[in-house]
C-alpha cells in the first residue's frame, strides 16, 4: 500500500515536472517589472497604475501574446511594493532587473519616484515608460531609455487660463492655494505664470502642508481676497475636505478650478452636489474619441472594455498605465525583438496615434504629442470643454 | 473681522481634536499603554457610519450609539485577551503590540474597504450658521458639542461612579486598589473598552467632516499625541484644553505664517512647553 502510494506521487511529480519544462519551452514570457506604491500614503495611486496594467496583459494574454517576430509570448507584470517610500523604489527597481530578470520596466509613481528610479533603468539600459510623471526635470538628465506618458505641466496650465480669459473677461483677481507637494506645487507655479501672462492679479499664493486637516484659515483668508477664480492643487482627499470646507465658509468665485481630484469618480462621488462647474484639467479623459493602432484600438472600446472588468470609469491615470504597456507591446512587435537596445530605439521613433491620442516622445523622452483636455463637472458629469475638436460644451460660471 | 473667522475656525477645529484624543488620553493615562490603534479604531468608526448611511440611511448621530456599544465590546475583548498579557511589560512591549494591531486593521480595511478616498456627504447637508460675519458650520459645530458632552459624560464616569473611582483608584496605586478588592485586569479591559468607545463615537462625527480612508488612520493618531501632550494627561479635561490650544494655535499659524507653517508652528510651540511644563498644560505629575 505505502509503496504503491510512493509509485503515483513520483509519477504525479514527473508529470508534473515536465509539464512545467515543457511549458517552459513552448511558451515564452515577456517580464516586466512594475515598482508601485501598493501600501502606505499612496496605495490608491498604485491600485490605479494596477488596474491599467493588468487590463492590457490580459487583452493581450487573450489574445495569444506579443508577437516577437513569429513567436508569441505572453506577458507577465511583476510586481514590487515599495510601500509609499522612493529609496525602496530605486532599490526595487533594481532588485526587479538584477533578482527577477525582467526585461522591461514601468516607472514608480509621480516625478519624484520616477525620476529617482530612472537612474537604475539608465544604468542596467532597461526601457522604463513613465506612467505619472510630468515635470520636465524628470527628463532633462540625458538620460536614452526613459519615455513618459505626460506632457509638461503647462500644457495643463495654459488652456485653462486662456478659457477663463475669454469666458470672464472682468476677471481679475486669482487666489491660488497648493498641496506642498512636487507636482500639487509645480502645478500651481505653472498656473500663477500663465495667470500672470494674462494681465490677472495673483492675489494669493499660499501653500499647505501633506496631511492637512483644516483649510479654515486660509480659505477664510483666500474669501476676504474676494477673488474673481480660485485654483487649488492637491490630490482626492486634500480636494474634497477643501470642497466641503469653501461651502461651510461661503467661499465662492465666479471659477473654481481644481487638479488633480475631479478627473477621479471618487471625488465627484465624495463632494456629490459640490462639485458642481468644479473645472479641471487632466491628461486625458474618457470623453476624448481617438483611433489608435494599438490593441485597445478606439478610446471608446478601452473604455467598454475598462468598465467590464472594474465597474467604474478609467481615469487618466489607469489609462496612461494601460497605453504604456500598449506602447511596449508595438515597440517590441515593431522590433522583432526582444533586445532593449531595438525596443528603446523603436520607442524613440514611435510616431502614431494610440486610444490615448497622438503618441511621440521628443528627445528627452517626454511626450510631446497631446493636446491635455480642460473639463469641467456639469450636471454630475465631467464635460470636456477644450480642445474644441472633442469640446462637449462651454465652461460654466457661478461656483457656490 | 478675519481674526474673529480664524478664531472660531479654530474653536471649532479643537473640539474635533479633542474629540479625536479623549479615548487615547484615558488609555494612555490609566494604562499607560500607547495605544497605537486609536487612529484606525477611529477610522472603522467612520466607515460604520459611512455604510450605514449610504445602505440603509441612518443618520450619524443614530450610528454614533451603535458605534459606542460595538467598539467598547470591541475594545474590552482587545484588552482581556491580548494587551492584558504583556500590561506589566515595559511600555515598549504594549506599543509594539498596538502597533501590530494597528498593521492587521488597516491593512485589512485596505482588502475589505479599498485605499480611495470616500465622504458621507449628509442630503441635504447641514449648512452653516452665520453670527455676523463670522460663518461657523453646523457639522463642526455639532461635532464640537458632542465632543464636549462625550468627554464631559467620560469626566463624570471617573468621577462619580464605583468603576470610575476604581479606575482612579488603579490608576493612583495598582497593588493599593488590588488590595481593596478591586479586580485590576477587568477595570484594564473596561478602560481600554471606554477608549475604544471614544475612537469609535468619534468616528461617525468625523466622517461627516474628513474624507474616510484606512489610511488617515496615522494622521489622527498624530494629533491626538500632540493633544495628550499638549493638555497633559492624567485629567479628562486636559484632552479639552490640549485639543483646543491646538486647533487655535494651528488655525492663526496658518493666518500669519501661511498655511504650510500651522503644523511647524504647533510643533514648535509643543517643543517650548515640554522645556518649562514637562506634565503638559493641565497634566498631573507622574504621568508625563
Amino acid at each position: 500500500m505505502k509503496e504503491a502510494f510512493g509509485a503515483a506521487l513520483a509519477a504525479i511529480g514527473m508529470t508534473v515536472g515536465m509539464m512545467f519544462a515543457s511549458g517552459a519551452a513552448a511558451q515564452d514570457v515577456i517580464r516586466i517589472g512594475a515598482p508601485l506604491p501598493i501600501t502606505g500614503p499612496l496605495a490608491p495611486e498604485a491600485v490605479k497604475q494596477q488596474r491599467g496594467y493588468d487590463l492590457w496583459a490580459e487583452l493581450v494574454n487573450k489574445a495569444g501574446g506579443v508577437k516577437v517576430g513569429d513567436k508569441r509570448h505572453k506577458v507577465e507584470i511583476v510586481y514590487m511594493d515599495y510601500q509609499s517610500n522612493t529609496p525602496r523604489a530605486v532599490q526595487g527597481a533594481e532588485k526587479l532587473i538584477t533578482q527577477d530578470k525582467v526585461q522591461f520596466l514601468f516607472a514608480p509613481f509621480g516625478s519624484g519616484a520616477t525620476k529617482a528610479a530612472s537612474s537604475v533603468a539608465e544604468r542596467y539600459q532597461v526601457p522604463m515608460i513613465a506612467v505619472t510623471a510630468s515635470s520636465e526635470q524628470v527628463y532633462d538628465q540625458g538620460y536614452k531609455y526613459l519615455f513618459g506618458t505626460f506632457t509638461p505641466n503647462q500644457t495643463l496650465t495654459e488652456p485653462i487660463s486662456d478659457i477663463v480669459r475669454k469666458r470672464v473677461p472682468a476677471a481679475k483677481r486669482v487666489a491660488i492655494l497648493a498641496r506642498n507637494d512636487l507636482f500639487p506645487l509645480a502645478i500651481a507655479q505653472e498656473l500663477e505664470k500663465s495667470a500672470k501672462k494674462r494681465g490677472l492679479d495673483v492675489v494669493y499664493f499660499e501653500k499647505y502642508a501633506i496631511g492637512t486637516l483644516d483649510h479654515a484659515s486660509a480659505l477664510s483668508q483666500i474669501k476676504a481676497q474676494s477673488p474673481d477664480w480660485i485654483f487649488a492643487t492637491g490630490y482626492t482627499n486634500d480636494l474634497v475636505l477643501m470642497r466641503k470646507q469653501m461651502a461651510d465658509l461661503k467661499v465662492e468665485a465666479q471659477v473654481v478650478t481644481m487638479i488633480a481630484a475631479p478627473a477621479y469618480q471618487e471625488f465627484i462621488d465624495a463632494t456629490g452636489k459640490l462639485a458642481e462647474n468644479i473645472s479641471s484639467a487632466s491628461w486625458w479623459h474618457p470623453a476624448v474619441r481617438y483611433k489608435g493602432k494599438d490593441i485597445f484600438g478606439t478610446t471608446e472600446n478601452f473604455v467598454k472594455l475598462f468598465e467590464a472588468k472594474y465597474k467604474s470609469t478609467p481615469d487618466y491615470v489607469e489609462a496612461s498605465a494601460a497605453v504604456s504597456g500598449a506602447l511596449f507591446q508595438m515597440a517590441i512587435e515593431r522590433a522583432g525583438t526582444l533586445d532593449r537596445a531595438k525596443v528603446r530605439d523603436e520607442l524613440a521613433k514611435f510616431n502614431d496615434v494610440t486610444f490615448w491620442g497622438p503618441v511621440k516622445f521628443g528627445s528627452t523622452g517626454q511626450i510631446n504629442s497631446l493636446e491635455p483636455p480642460v473639463f469641467q463637472i456639469q450636471g454630475g458629469k465631467p464635460t470636456v470643454v477644450h480642445p474644441s475638436a472633442i469640446a462637449q460644451g462651454e465652461l460654466k460660471l457661478g461656483v457656490k | 473681522m478675519l481674526a474673529l473667522q480664524i478664531l472660531a475656525n479654530g474653536l471649532m477645529l479643537g473640539g474635533l481634536y479633542a474629540c479625536i484624543a479623549a479615548g487615547f488620553s484615558l488609555v494612555w493615562g490609566v494604562l499607560n499603554v500607547i495605544n497605537i490603534l486609536h487612529g484606525s479604531l477611529i477610522v472603522l468608526g467612520a466607515y460604520l457610519a459611512f455604510f450605514a448611511y449610504t445602505l440603509w440611511g441612518v443618520h450619524p448621530f443614530a450610528s454614533i450609539a451603535v458605534a459606542a456599544a460595538l467598539f467598547f465590546a470591541l475594545g474590552y475583548l482587545i484588552q482581556s485577551t491580548m494587551i492584558n498579557r504583556v500590561i506589566a511589560a515595559p511600555v515598549l512591549i504594549t506599543l509594539t503590540l498596538t502597533f501590530g494591531l494597528d498593521l492587521m486593521l488597516s491593512n485589512a480595511m485596505i482588502v475589505a474597504f479599498r485605499a480611495d478616498f470616500r465622504k458621507l456627504t449628509l442630503d441635504p447637508p447641514l449648512g452653516s450658521v452665520a453670527l455676523g460675519s463670522v460663518v461657523m458650520p453646523v457639522d463642526r459645530l455639532l461635532a464640537m458639542v458632542l465632543a464636549l458632552a462625550l468627554t464631559g459624560l467620560l469626566y463624570l464616569l471617573l468621577a462619580r461612579s464605583r468603576i470610575g473611582r476604581a479606575i482612579v483608584a488603579v490608576r493612583m496605586d495598582r497593588e493599593a486598589a488590588a488590595l481593596m478588592g478591586v479586580d485590576v485586569k477587568r477595570i484594564y479591559a473596561i478602560t481600554f473598552g471606554l477608549g475604544a468607545l471614544m475612537a469609535g463615537a468619534a468616528g461617525p462625527l468625523l466622517a461627516m467632516i474628513f474624507p474616510i480612508s484606512p489610511i488617515t488612520g496615522p494622521v489622527y493618531l498624530g494629533k491626538a499625541f500632540v493633544v495628550c501632550v499638549l493638555g497633559g494627561l492624567g485629567s479628562v479635561p486636559a484632552v479639552i484644553v490640549g485639543g483646543i490650544v491646538l486647533g487655535v494655535v494651528e488655525s492663526f499659524a496658518a493666518l500669519w505664517f501661511g498655511p504650510e507653517h500651522a503644523v511647524t508652528v504647533s510643533f514648535a510651540l509643543l517643543i517650548v512647553l515640554l522645556l518649562f511644563r514637562p506634565t503638559g498644560l493641565l497634566g498631573k505629575k507622574g504621568y508625563e
